[in-house]
């Protein structure tokens, strides 16, 4: 299974979730296919699902969706504890399993040794966590999460590689304002200190 | 000596600073402090198994409209310089760091993360103020958010046991 193939079936399930769309090619992959201004490209590896957790606890009423990867969650797995001992039910996380640091040189990850995300995540106590093998059985992991009142985490195996896309052209800083100003505008709350008048 | 009235005056520098979102990690000498966080009905405590994953929290709860701070251990500072650098002080996160500071002097234990604390601080560009004098705790607490916010970057408070009650 291809990644871009799981996100291609992901896109038209989005509407207004707020997104933590994370590292590298699977960032970009994302943005090719659905640009759009609630897509938070800020986060360094280890960090995207605690950032999804903020979001979520910070905005319940509105669904957050994290697009991970093996690496970063098996460099900080103790994120999936914190989802479920806060169990935000708010919160889908997708974990890329390419069994590989494929930005980092290509050397296997430990999900290549037997390793396996969804039982660590069952574990940790979240409930709803399934490993996915077809786009066909990713779609509907990720269709059920996405109506859940409960946090879910959906792991999809997928092939090393990925689709040739255009890169965004904006940084990370650039980003971060403009998610900061679509939620001040949809949520009709303020986020970002005003000037000194 | 009331152990309480230096927990609950960071406290209510916190409240004062309209925080309502508190990531933490317990040190014996946080624990009233803890508790206080805990039993507060106005604000999110989120305990943490590793303080690096409280700054993401904390940056996204941050990037929704939440104040937010993170209580820990030095040496739990030390396990978060990376989420500070890559997420919080990239991105330009404002973020309050409440820091018990174990080493400290008159302390007996913990001299190497006492020593190595404020260096590490000082090299992330995190301002850092100490806080020994319980008059000072609850004013200070509050501009400290209010200089993170104004900066756009992280801010650390050194929690001594003086005022966190647990001196002698």
């Amino acid at each position: 299974m291809k990644r871009f193939d799981c996100l291609k079936v992901l896109a038209p399930m989005i509407t207004d979730e707020l997104m933590v769309v994370g590292l590298g090619a699977t960032a970009q992959e994302w943005h090719a296919l659905k640009p759009r201004e609630a897509n938070l490209f800020i986060i360094a590896m280890g960090y995207n699902t605690p950032v999804g957790v903020g979001l979520a606890l910070g905005l319940p009423h509105r669904r957050v969706v994290v697009l991970d990867t093996d690496g970063s969650m098996l460099l900080n797995p103790g994120a999936l504890v914190t989802v479920a001992v806060e169990r935000p039910p708010n919160l889908t996380v997708v974990v890329f399993d390419n069994q590989a640091y494929e930005r980092g040189g290509g050397l296997p990850t430990a999900t290549a040794r037997g390793a396996d995300l969804a039982a660590l995540a069952r574990g940790a106590g979240i409930r709803h966590a399934e490993r996915v093998r077809s786009v066909r059985a990713f779609h509907r992991a990720v269709a059920a999460a996405l109506k859940r009142r409960q946090p879910s985490v959906v792991v999809a195996r997928v092939e090393r590689g990925g689709e040739k896309v255009p890169w965004r052209q904006t940084d990370g800083l650039e980003d971060k304002y403009r998610f900061a100003r679509y939620v001040e505008r949809t949520e009709g709350r303020r986020i970002l200190a005003l000037p000194e008048q | 000596m009331d152990r309480q009235a230096g927990p609950r005056a960071i406290l209510e520098g916190l409240k004062a600073a309209g925080i309502t979102l508190i990531a933490t990690l317990p040190d014996e000498n946080l624990t009233e402090l803890l508790k206080l966080v805990e039993a507060d009905r106005e604000s999110i405590h989120v305990p943490l198994c590793r303080e690096e994953e409280g700054i993401g929290i904390c940056a996204g709860a941050t990037l929704v409209g939440k104040k937010t701070a993170i209580i820990m251990q030095n040496g739990g500072f030390l396990n978060s310089c990376n989420a500070l650098t890559t997420t919080a002080l990239q991105f330009q996160i404002p973020l309050l760091l409440l820091i018990y500071y174990a080493g400290d002097i008159g302390d007996r234990g913990f001299a190497t993360v006492g020593t190595v604390t404020e260096p590490v601080l000082h090299a992330l560009g995190i301002r850092t103020y100490l806080l020994r004098r319980m008059e000072e705790i609850k004013e200070t607490v509050h501009q400290a958010q209010v200089l993170a916010w104004d900066a756009n970057r992280p801010v650390a408070l050194l929690l001594t046991k003086d005022v966190l009650g647990t001196r002698g």
